[in-house]
């Protein structure tokens, strides 16, 4: 099977590890599949405009150079390592209440998306791209510093049918709320340090392509979540 | 008053020492090798068999065992054995035989509990299935250049040679941990194992690399010999100069690579090795303490309180500390940015403590286990029941309600 992180960010957003050596991270533990999703953030909000400010967030301006840095990456990576790097984004709706917060993963985007459309024309528009929509830590985490991002999940009804997959564990959060509604299910590290390499883990049974994958991922048959650790317990 | 000069004069000496220690790697640095017949065709070149234990996953692991598989040597076979297949390092080591599917490559997954060094019981498999005359043991965490079997081999150019083993320096610190560690490495280690061939003519066998004839090794017992000591590549060592042989430490420079360290990992692998060296050295031991300029001069505080002289006798130590490491550093090419130099004092300080703590208790843990050592690294299974034990095991149960 196939170990997949589809959660992972660098320092073109908040991440403190820059993509090359983000990359080599993964390639150096033996990964198959990564995407790496950096902020895109709502420049709207509060929240917003102090990641833009301080360049926590990937925009419209430097979206391009971004791309073609992963794509670069890539062939590297695919060269060196034979691990298969997918570009995303985390669409990034934070405002102060959890109740109002929503973060969705776009994997293998094509253009730049903006996270100040409404959610609905930021969906048909990732689904035009032909990428993955996940929506990541639907519930309450374990952070104490970090507002919950419920927003999705409250609305599940309206929006579940543009998700191809629910994050049913993130970082070291596991939510059983995912597996109780029998949604498509993936995990991820939500990478932002060099320790969250040890976190939930998506296992993928299917060949090592970009459709193969999404395909996998979107029918959710053949996906297993591991936890992944190094070393034995002490 | 006085005590503050028997301290000065103690810090002084251990100055010199220091001193003498960048002496030695400079000599060793700026020689090339050892004088022997070049080998120049396939035939003077033997097989070699290496010995990868694997467990876990090691900072910078693809690369390390990519290294070995660059090798410009006609014949070697790399046997790469892991206890576990559920082990990370299992898809690494998968991943880089299927990119040199023209090397001889084997994963040997097996659950040997032979003894009670988890290094040794990890090779045991791997040694079983070596089939060349020439044993190399390598651990996981090292980097090698195209050309390290070819010149290791040269050096081996008569029977009466039975061992090549060869300098590490540290490199990739992107944490303090690994700061730590590589700064430690690449001053007192690395000084310290040239200063005594140097001076002293006495070979340290450091077990990241060791190059031996299968016969020799055979010849003093294979490596089931040394399966209940902590410093089996030290005994490999000692057994193989009781034989009459030569043991020889290379020139030849390997890379140890430590990137993402926590300061945790740099004091627990110091710590066992700090009590391995007061199982080994006993009394000898102490002389560690006057290597360590930084912490001698700080001891003046203790008397003298923080006075100017004291003062400033401590900041001239440990600049004449951190300027000399920077020195070894340059020389050996560690890649340290020049300001991390400034930590080296305040590693010094943290190796002190390692110091103290080595000689305060018996017990190390390896690899998730708790072991008792008792005279020359010998290990023993640490007891789970008896009152005596209370200590460990409340020490333990400390550690998994912070942890």
């Amino acid at each position: 099977m196939l170990l997949c992180d589809f959660h992972i960010h660098t320092n073109y957003s908040d991440g403190s590890v820059e993509l090359r050596k983000t990359i080599d991270l993964f390639g150096q533990a033996g990964f198959d599949v990564i995407a790496i999703t950096d902020h895109v953030v709502n420049g709207e909000s509060y929240y917003g405009k102090v990641a833009n400010r301080f360049r926590f967030s990937v925009n419209e301006k430097n979206f391009g150079a971004y791309f073609s840095h992963i794509h670069e990456e890539a062939k590297r990576a695919w060269d060196k390592y034979g691990l298969l790097v997918l570009p995303g984004v985390e669409i990034t709706k934070s405002s102060l209440s959890s109740d109002q917060s929503a973060h969705v993963l776009l994997i293998d985007i094509k253009t730049f998306i903006s996270a100040t459309w409404d959610l609905e024309k930021i969906f048909l528009e990732a689904k035009k791209q032909e990428a993955l929509i996940i929506a990541c830590h639907p519930h309450h985490t374990s952070e104490l510093m970090v507002i919950d991002t419920l927003y999705l999940w409250n609305n599940r009804e309206k929006y579940a049918r543009y998700i191809d997959a629910w994050e049913i564990a993130n970082r070291d959060d596991v939510f059983n709320v995912i597996s109780l509604k029998k949604y498509p299910y993936i995990a991820g590290s939500d990478f932002h340090r060099v320790r969250h390499l040890y976190s939930w883990k998506t296992m993928l049974n299917c060949e090592k392509e970009v459709a193969a994958v999404k395909q996998c991922i979107r029918y959710n048959r053949g996906v297993a979540i591991t936890l992944f650790r190094n070393g034995v317990p002490s | 008053m006085e005590i503050f000069w028997i301290i000065s004069g103690l810090t002084i000496l251990g100055l010199i020492g220091f001193g003498l220690q960048i002496l030695a790697v400079r000599s060793y640095t700026e020689t090339t090798r050892k004088p022997g017949e070049e080998r120049d065709s396939v035939g003077t070149f033997p097989p070699i068999s290496i010995l990868k234990p694997l467990s876990g996953l090691d900072d910078n692991l693809f690369d390390n065992l990519e290294s070995f598989c660059r090798q410009d040597y006609p014949k070697y076979e790399i046997l790469c054995s892991i206890q576990d297949s559920n082990d990370p390092a299992y898809r690494v080591i998968q991943k880089v035989k299927e990119k040199f599917p023209e090397k001889e490559i084997s994963i040997l997954v097996e659950r040997c509990n032979d003894g009670l060094n988890p290094k040794v019981n990890n090779m045991l498999p791997a040694y079983r299935h070596a089939r060349y005359p020439y044993i190399l043991i390598s651990d996981s965490n090292v980097m090698v250049d195209r050309d390290y079997l070819r010149k290791n081999i040269q050096l081996m150019d008569n029977s009466k040679i039975g061992l090549v083993t060869n300098l590490i320096k540290g490199v990739g610190s992107k944490t303090i941990g690994s700061l730590f560690e590589n700064l430690h490495l690449n001053s007192f280690i690395l000084g310290n194992v040239c200063f005594l061939k140097k001076f002293l003519d006495i070979s340290c066998v450091v077990g990241k690399s060791m190059l031996m004839r299968r016969c020799d090794l055979e010849a003093i017992g294979g490596l089931r010999a040394f399966k209940d000591v902590l410093a089996e590549d030290h005994f490999i060592g000692e057994k193989i100069r009781e034989r009459g042989q030569e043991l020889i430490l290379s020139s030849y420079m390997i890379s140890n690579v430590n990137e993402y360290w926590g300061l945790k990992r740099f004091l627990n692998r110091h710590l066992r090795w700090g009590k391995m060296r007061w199982k080994i050295l006993g009394y000898k031991y102490f002389t560690e303490l006057i290597g360590n300029p930084v912490l001698l001069s700080l001891s003046s505080l203790l008397f003298e309180g923080p006075s100017k002289r004291a003062l400033i006798f401590i900041a001239s130590v440990s600049l004449a500390k951190g300027v000399g490491d920077f020195y070894i550093g340059g020389k050996i090419k560690a890649q340290l940015h020049p300001l991390a130099y400034l930590l080296s004092p305040m590693k010094d300080l943290l190796m002190g403590l390692v110091w103290f703590m080595s000689i305060a208790n018996d017990t190390v843990v390896w690899r998730g286990k708790r072991y008792l050592i008792g005279e020359n690294t010998a290990l023993f299974p640490c007891p789970q029941k008896g009152i005596w034990t209370w200590r460990y095991r409340l020490v333990d149960r400390i550690r998994a309600r912070v942890a």
